[in-house]
């Protein structure tokens, strides 16, 4: 069961082990956290803004400051980082670098060229220079409008990622015809997994854009149909959220066991979690369209079922991952029924970040479910308590387990120790508290139907009525717990900058990670038949999606009944928007 | 399986094999969260019908004859 071959490597980091790669990670590492210093800062501004604590942007520039906000975290900083830890993982796992470290750079810099494309149509909002617009929001569906180089930019960035993925893929065929009787190993496995459902979400962006929006925006079709467009996003949409996920539960599954001590539970069941996702990921999304006219109940009660299905793996992974810590806690000494917990390294600020993510994660659970679910939906349905959630989920699940994993990696992939830990340790803390008031704030504030995407939820003649405290104590704890998550960031940089100027060290940690209780030689070959699980996952997106899309193609046209864009920041006019609120509001 | 998997933890006192691992710990752990999902679904019902507005349910039941 347990493997005890001691690798020749054991005891060098991965940057002794690869070099090569080790550069191009580091690279990927540093774009990501640009990306994260800019959209961390903007959603301060935002916050701020919202709760009319401090004002000074002009409220129609919110939306480009929400665009680069939700554009810069949610695609730009998760996927530069995935992209880093999938080739740590794929690499390390199996022994061998990639096939052409060229053809990982060419990736690599596509996709920064993407990013900078999109970063700079959005800018274009609110810099008067730069002759373009992009204040269509992180759901970039009609009929907000982009410039053209908004959409071609995402494609890079896009089209970047699939190379990544077929450049494990190559590494890992190289490997198999090496090793042709061994299982995947487990990293490889989860990176592998992750790559497949990523190539068929996207598929229904990259045909959003190139069919339909771009075309649009560059004015070669008059109009598109606003809600294919937005089907087709969601049909990504939902699957991007596991795309950031999964990198989360692989260092979960992968570092947490050899953080804590122990080994992991269970390899066959990571890859039952796994090979879940890869079928469940996708024909989902229509759960984000709960209140979309012109899409039928049923479809809509498919993708409920599908999307109860997928609590599944995130169950199984609570059992798996919890099982694992405390499996290190007891080798470390720890005893009774609840008292192992405290024979955990709380003092590292790898394990105890990614410990808090997964606590966090925990509670966006329920609120997960509470969205899932077709008539609670409709009453947290675009409020606040969505954003609320998915600060949870992407902004802490994600963000912390990211930010946890980069105290290991970047010395890992640098050879410099880490610039402090004890810093490192009060950050991942104050990030947790600041999460836990803005959060909280934000789901109450959704109760009581304050709307979310909105620069100034403050109505004239119309008060918000929560049932327990008061709209300025709702606020003071978002602002609060905003302020509090900026300086968590910038304890976070500032750690990884002085990181960077230290000396080499020699005393860092091995490039290792967790071994198994129960290793894959305890499971059946078929979790590894990766063209099954594709096939079963095609045919369920083909079940979930055809008729929806046919009948909306059917009602509405492909390029639907004459719909013109706009652009939201440039021609609304805010005294027309505050006149319609006006109307609708009792 | 790969040789770079973790082969020993400075801290560990003593070795538990698969065995001899019994996770009632996560077991209790996993018990107390269920019993907060269920604890925040009854209190969603209460903010979701004490209302009395429109809902789903509700909508279902008059189609179906039931309310």
């Amino acid at each position: 069961m347990e493997v005890t071959r001691m690798s020749s490597t054991a005891s060098r980091t991965y940057l002794d082990q690869f070099p090569a790669e080790a550069k191009v990670i580091k690279a990927a590492f540093w774009s990501s956290f640009m990306a994260l210093a800019i959209g961390g800062l903007l959603g301060l501004v935002q916050a701020l803004h919202r709760t009319d604590v401090l004002r000074f942007i002009d409220s129609a520039d919110y939306y480009t400051v929400l665009t680069a906000h939700g554009i810069l975290l949610a695609i730009t900083f998760t996927i530069f980082f995935l992209v880093g830890i999938f080739t740590w993982a794929v690499t390390t796992s199996l022994d061998r670098g990639v096939v052409d470290i060229r053809f990982t750079w060419a990736w690599y810099i596509m996709m920064v060229v993407g990013t900078i494309l999109v970063g700079v149509s959005i800018l274009g909002g609110v810099v008067d220079a730069i002759p373009m617009y992009a204040d269509v929001l992180f759901t970039f569906y009609a009929p907000l409008q982009a410039h053209p180089a908004f959409y071609v930019g995402l494609v890079l960035f896009v089209v970047g990622s699939w190379l990544a993925g077929a450049d494990w893929f190559r590494t890992w065929w190289a490997w198999r015809k090496e090793n042709p009787d061994e299982r995947i190993p487990l990293p490889t496995f989860m990176a592998l997994t992750t790559t497949l459902f990523w190539y068929l979400c996207t598929l229904g962006v990259a045909l959003s854009i190139l069919v339909f929006l771009l075309p649009w925006s560059l004015g070669i079709v008059d109009s598109v149909n606003p809600l294919l467009t937005r089907t087709l996003f969601w049909y990504f949409g939902h699957a991007v959220v596991y795309f950031w996920l999964m990198p989360a539960y692989m260092m979960w599954y992968i570092m947490l066991p050899k953080l804590s001590g122990g080994k992991l539970f269970s390899d066959p069941l990571a890859r039952v979690v796994f090979v879940l996702f890869l079928l469940l990921s996708t024909p989902v999304g229509i759960h984000h369209q709960y209140l979309d006219p012109g899409i039928a109940e049923g479809y809509k009660f498919i993708a409920m079922t599908n999307t109860m299905f997928l609590l599944l793996p995130s169950l199984l992974t609570a059992f798996t991952v919890v099982a694992s810590m405390e499996h290190g806690a007891r080798q470390r000494g720890g005893t009774g029924y609840l008292g192992w917990l405290k024979a955990l390294p709380w003092r590292d600020p790898v394990f105890t970040g990614m410990a808090l993510a997964g606590l966090m994660f925990a509670a966006a659970g329920f609120s997960g479910m509470i969205n899932a679910g077709m008539n609670i939906n409709y009453l947290v349905h675009n409020s606040w308590w969505v954003v609320g959630h998915f600060h949870l989920t992407v902004g802490t699940a994600v963000a912390l387990t990211f930010m946890a994993a980069a105290y290991w990696f970047i010395p890992q992939v640098t050879g410099k120790e880490l610039w402090s830990r004890q810093l490192a340790l009060g950050q991942v803390l104050v990030w947790f508290v600041g999460m836990t008031f803005m959060s909280n704030a934000m789901h109450r504030a959704g109760l009581f139907g304050m709307p979310r995407r909105t620069a100034e939820p403050q109505y004239q003649g119309f008060n918000f009525d929560p049932a327990v405290g008061t709209v300025g104590e709702i606020n003071a704890q978002v602002a609060l717990g905003a302020v509090l998550l900026t300086v968590a960031l910038a304890m976070f940089l500032l750690n990884m900058v002085l990181t960077s100027f230290n000396d080499d060290s020699d005393s860092l940690p091995a490039n290792t990670y967790a071994g198994t209780l129960s290793g894959p030689e305890d499971s059946p070959a078929v979790l590894d038949n990766l063209k099954l699980w594709t096939a079963i996952a095609v045919v369920l997106v083909i079940v979930g999606y055809t008729l929806p899309l046919a009948s909306i193609v059917e009602s509405g046209g492909l390029f639907g009944p004459d719909i013109g864009g706009f652009q939201l920041a440039i021609e609304t006019d805010p005294a027309l928007v505050l006149e319609s609120v006006r109307e609708v509001m009792p | 399986m790969a040789s770079a998997t973790e082969q020993r933890e400075t801290d560990q006192v003593r070795e538990i094999g698969h065995e001899e691992y019994d996770p009632v710990g996560t077991a209790i752990l996993i018990g107390i969260y269920f019993l907060i999902l269920v604890l925040l679904w009854l209190f969603m019902y209460f903010v979701e019908f004490l209302g009395n507005g429109p809902t789903v349910v509700g909508a279902l039941l008059t189609v179906v004859g039931l309310a």
